[in-house]
């Protein structure tokens, strides 16, 4: 059995060309509900961009310097249109239903998704070395260590929330974000509910 | 172009339109860049400093040495904490007997009088005769000689005053205590105290900065926190100091705080913490749970969403072409 061929049927088959990179939408795709989903994404992009400028400097660089400050500042407000977008993106496909007609895997890697990016950005506090930081470090572990994660995720560990923010938990959203996008294009947006009566 | 199988059998009998998905994702991340930066330029997240010992040392003397003599005394809140700090489960939240706080013992092993004030005195009795021989006193005392002088010195200290930068208080029966104390106080002037708390085996690269943070997380940060309405009760974590705007998506969970049966129940972070796992499994398998996947249904919002494909439909006799 060669896998690669297998991974490459698969592909063929579940992920098009036209799937992946599409130039036709069906006519019901029309209303500006389908656009909080790009606006995540966009966010993302932003908030990938501005974080490895920080991550390049290093986390003390925004304290120090006014160009840190100003890639902090373009991180937060990133942060905030991505966070904006994913709920108002999760709002909308909740009240479409878009987990009809065997969507709830990509609904369920969504929901993933939006929680993963939770604790990104609340590690992202707490990489901010400073009072906010301070504060809510010592304020969250109470809750990490009462729900058992305290043992694990040391919020007081600036080495540790750091890490978690800059590699492994956006690498995490990245990965999902990517897999809940393969299944959006495979299946194609969900059909309108019947009209009444239907 | 093909579409994958599952696609096309979805889309069967729908008309299409044309669609230009890099186009669009091109006028949407140079749009947001655009709103990104404006909003970057105007308002600036704050930096506000942390807590740091010197300042507290040097600005607030009483309340450094209150902070000293209270964990010196025993009487931290860590101390007795539990896990993952210490083996006492005495007062470790639990809900219906679970206390899952407790399931992974100890794991940052932190006894907070011996760590947080006679480990650094320990260091400043190298260069501190006074101070080394308060301790060999203090370490030869009976636990009833400790508490004594302790409390006397803490009670002193709520009528202290400081003149000058230096603490006066009134002359009283509390052993080596005000020696081992001042040894605090110029430890946290010098800017040492964070550096004597994180100090051990793998300096020079000591990573964990949790005994630094720790050290101050009663009373002193409690006392910042007030003023710059970041208290659990002041919706905490939601907001940024000075009410600037924060990490506002969390207020599912900090509400919580605000209602006093919540906020004062001493398992409140336990309670808290499973409600929201327990909500968001419900988001999760939302697909499969009765009469709430129905909801959008009932709900009708979806008919502003798809006005012109039901427009259409009715049109068209509920036919569409493809």
């Amino acid at each position: 059995m060669n896998l690669t061929k297998k991974l490459q049927r698969s592909i063929q088959k579940n992920l098009t060309m036209e799937d992946a990179l599409p130039t036709k939408m069906p006519v019901y795709v029309n209303s500006l509900a389908y656009m909080f989903g790009v606006t995540t994404l966009s966010a993302l992009v932003l908030l990938v961009v501005t974080g490895m400028i920080l991550a390049i400097f290093g986390p003390d660089w925004y304290h120090v310097s006014r160009a840190g400050r100003f890639f902090n500042s373009l991180h937060f407000w990133s942060a905030q249109a991505f966070f904006g977008s994913m709920l108002l993106h999760m709002a909308t496909k909740f009240l479409l239903g878009a987990w009809r007609d065997g969507r709830w895997k990509t609904w369920m890697i969504g929901v993933l998704t939006f929680g993963i990016a939770i604790f990104s950005g609340f590690t992202g506090y707490l990489s901010a070395s400073n009072w906010s930081s301070q504060w809510h470090a010592v304020q969250a572990k109470d809750a990490m260590n009462a729900m058992g994660i305290g043992a694990f995720f040391v919020t007081t560990n600036f080495s540790q929330t750091l890490t978690l923010h800059v590699a492994f938990l956006p690498f995490l959203v990245i990965i999902l974000v990517v897999i809940h996008l393969a299944f959006i294009r495979h299946e194609s947006p969900v059909k309108p509910y019947p009209s009444k009566g239907k | 172009m093909r579409m994958s199988k599952t696609s096309d059998e979805n889309l069967r009998g729908v008309p299409t339109k044309p669609y230009d998905l890099i186009r669009e994702g091109l006028i949407v991340v140079g749009f947001l860049a655009v709103v990104v930066v404006v909003l970057a330029i105007l308002f600036r997240p704050p930096d506000y400093p942390p807590v740091r010992g010197e300042d507290v040392a040097t600005r607030q003397p009483i309340a450094y040495l209150a902070t000293c003599v209270d964990i010196l005394a025993g009487n931290s809140g860590l101390q007795d904490y539990g896990p993952p700090y210490n083996a006492d489960t005495t007062n470790s939240m639990k809900v219906l007997g679970i206390a899952p706080i407790s399931w992974f013992g100890v794991r940052q092993e932190l006894d907070p009088s011996k760590d947080f004030v006679l480990a650094p005195l320990a260091r400043v009795a190298v260069m501190n005769k006074e101070v080394a021989g308060a301790l060999k006193t203090w370490n030869a005392a009976s636990d009833d000689s400790k508490a004594a002088w302790t409390k006397a010195y803490a009670d002193a200290l709520d009528k202290a005053t400081v003149k000058d930068g230096a603490v006066q208080m009134a002359a009283g029966q509390y052993g080596p205590v005000p020696v081992m104390m001042n040894g605090m106080l110029d430890l946290g002037k010098a800017g040492l105290l964070e550096g004597a708390l994180m100090s051990n085996e793998r300096q020079p690269y000591t990573l964990d900065n949790s005994r630094a943070l720790l050290f101050f997380q009663e009373d002193v940060d409690a006392s910042v926190a007030d003023t710059q309405d970041m208290k659990g009760e002041q919706w905490g974590i939601t907001h940024e100091v000075g009410n600037r705007p924060g990490p506002w998506w969390l207020w599912p969970y900090a509400i919580w705080y605000q209602i006093p049966v919540f906020a004062k129940n001493p398992n409140a972070d336990l309670i808290v913490g499973l409600m929201m796992l327990a909500l968001f499994l419900i988001l999760f398998f939302m697909p499969f749970i009765p009469i709430l996947n129905r909801l959008p249904r009932w709900i009708g919002f979806y008919r502003i969403v798809w006005r012109d494909w039901y427009a259409r439909q009715e049109g068209s006799g509920g036919k569409s072409k493809k």
